[in-house]
């Protein structure tokens, strides 16, 4: 999921930079004193998600646990992704610097799109077997819309759309398995021993912050 | 409500709990995995007057039929060609110049490697006989004619005059042999994950940045 630096034009770089500021202005503006060590500890498992090799599939895949950060921080997902990446790229030599921004936004706008596309299932009231698979499609999802979006990054690049998106999509259907398993188990676990993580972003409290 | 109460006091404990477990399972998994990671790489060398590249995802599993394109010091294509099951692919040298090998494996990929001229420089002199070292050859030639007109001891002179070049090649044969084994764990090398040192100063980082955001923000409120 990583694109590396020299890979992209100039143009697709910088849009990418743009929409991730943005992106991150947007989590950073909704972030609440409280919430900032889940923060941190889901930024921290993003960051060391990325050395948990699958090898499984034609290439070399990874975790990236986009859709869990989606489901527990929203758009706070942006900042956690962000210095997750940052820290590979300097100290792993994933990705680049100059790739930050169009690699953040390929992680990072799946987890608020796959928040806004099954956020509704965290509820407290929702039953457990409705909650365990919104949760799986939300770990899923993210991953599959991740890699449609590496391929548009590549396809705006000049590489033809449907191979590229094919060929990241397809490598990484072990992960999206994977991660879906672990995004239900997660919230299954959350939902046990801390409702009120999951409760701060559903639910009533949305409403009067 | 009995809810906003219980919040107060043990959500604290209750997150420090959550850390503890997405520490302990990060930990796991990290260690219990090798560490494996997301990047490609390539490492090539010259040998005799072919340059062989070795392709690889950090932590060994090769790139295989993979794209590997050779430029020139001005990035001109010279050649492109596809690696093999074992990741490796061979080519002869194809100009006198530095020569800039990308690997550009699948989903936005990409390694380089440079070879310096001066890698490349002294075998092509030889291969092709340029004109700088056409003449060379020939006052070598020349050097023991005369010699044996001096000297007078005709057997040596003629074994020097064959050695120049043919002990050259046979130091280069067995010198390649000799260091092939060093020049595939270099290559090995190259492809090493992170260390523990670096996951765990990342994740350092991240709490540490965590902490310090915690501290302004408490001090704007207090």
């Amino acid at each position: 999921m990583h694109i590396s630096e020299g890979v992209l034009s100039p143009g697709v770089l910088i849009a990418g930079a743009a929409l991730t500021t943005a992106g991150v202005a947007v989590g950073l503006k909704n972030l609440d004193h409280e919430e900032i060590p889940s923060v941190g500890i889901l930024s921290a498992a993003f960051f060391v998600a990325s050395l948990v090799h699958v090898p499984i599939g034609p290439s070399s895949a990874h975790l990236i646990l986009n859709g869990l950060l989606g489901l527990i921080l929203g758009w706070k997902a942006f900042p956690a992704i962000l210095i997750g990446l940052v820290l590979q790229a300097l100290l792993f030599q994933f990705g680049g610097i100059t790739t930050l921004g169009v690699n953040t936004l390929n992680m990072a706008l799946p987890a608020v799109m796959c928040y806004y596309l099954f956020g509704w299932g965290m509820r407290l009231g929702t039953k457990q077997a409705l909650f365990t698979v919104t949760a799986f499609a939300c770990g899923a999802c993210s991953i599959l819309i991740s890699g449609v979006l590496v391929g548009f990054s590549l396809y705006l690049t000049g590489e033809a759309f449907l191979p590229a998106a094919k060929l990241v999509v397809a490598a990484h259907v072990p992960v999206m398995l994977i991660e879906g398993v672990l995004t239900a188990a997660c919230a299954l676990f959350l939902r046990r021993v801390k409702p009120e993580l999951l409760e701060g972003q559903y639910g009533p409290r949305l409403s009067s912050s | 409500m009995g809810r906003d109460f219980r919040r107060r006091e043990p959500a604290f404990i209750g997150r420090w709990r959550i850390a503890c477990f997405l520490c302990a399972a990060s930990w796991l998994l990290c260690f219990h995995a090798p560490a494996w990671a997301h990047k490609v790489m390539i490492f090539a060398w010259v040998e005799g007057d072919t340059i062989h590249t070795q392709s690889k995802f950090s932590g060994g599993k090769r790139a295989k039929h993979a794209r590997v394109v050779v430029y020139d010091k001005e990035g001109n294509q010279l050649l492109e060609g596809k690696t093999d099951e074992k990741g490796e692919f061979s080519f002869k040298v194809p100009k006198r110049t530095d020569l800039k090998i990308a690997l550009k494996a699948s989903m936005g990929h990409l390694a380089e490697w440079t070879i310096p001229v001066e890698e490349i420089a002294p075998i092509l002199d030889e291969a092709e006989g340029s004109p700088e070292v056409g003449p060379q050859v020939t006052t070598n030639e020349a050097a023991p004619l005369t010699q044996t007109e001096t000297a007078a001891e005709p057997p040596a002179p003629v074994a020097v005059g064959l050695s120049r070049q043919e002990a050259k090649a046979l130091i280069d044969e067995s010198l390649d042999r000799k260091l092939a084994p060093i020049v595939k764990m270099l290559a090995d090398q190259v492809g090493r994950g992170p260390t523990v040192s670096e996951v765990l100063g990342g994740i350092g980082y991240i709490f540490g940045l965590a902490g310090i955001t915690l501290y302004f923000l408490s001090r704007r409120k207090g």
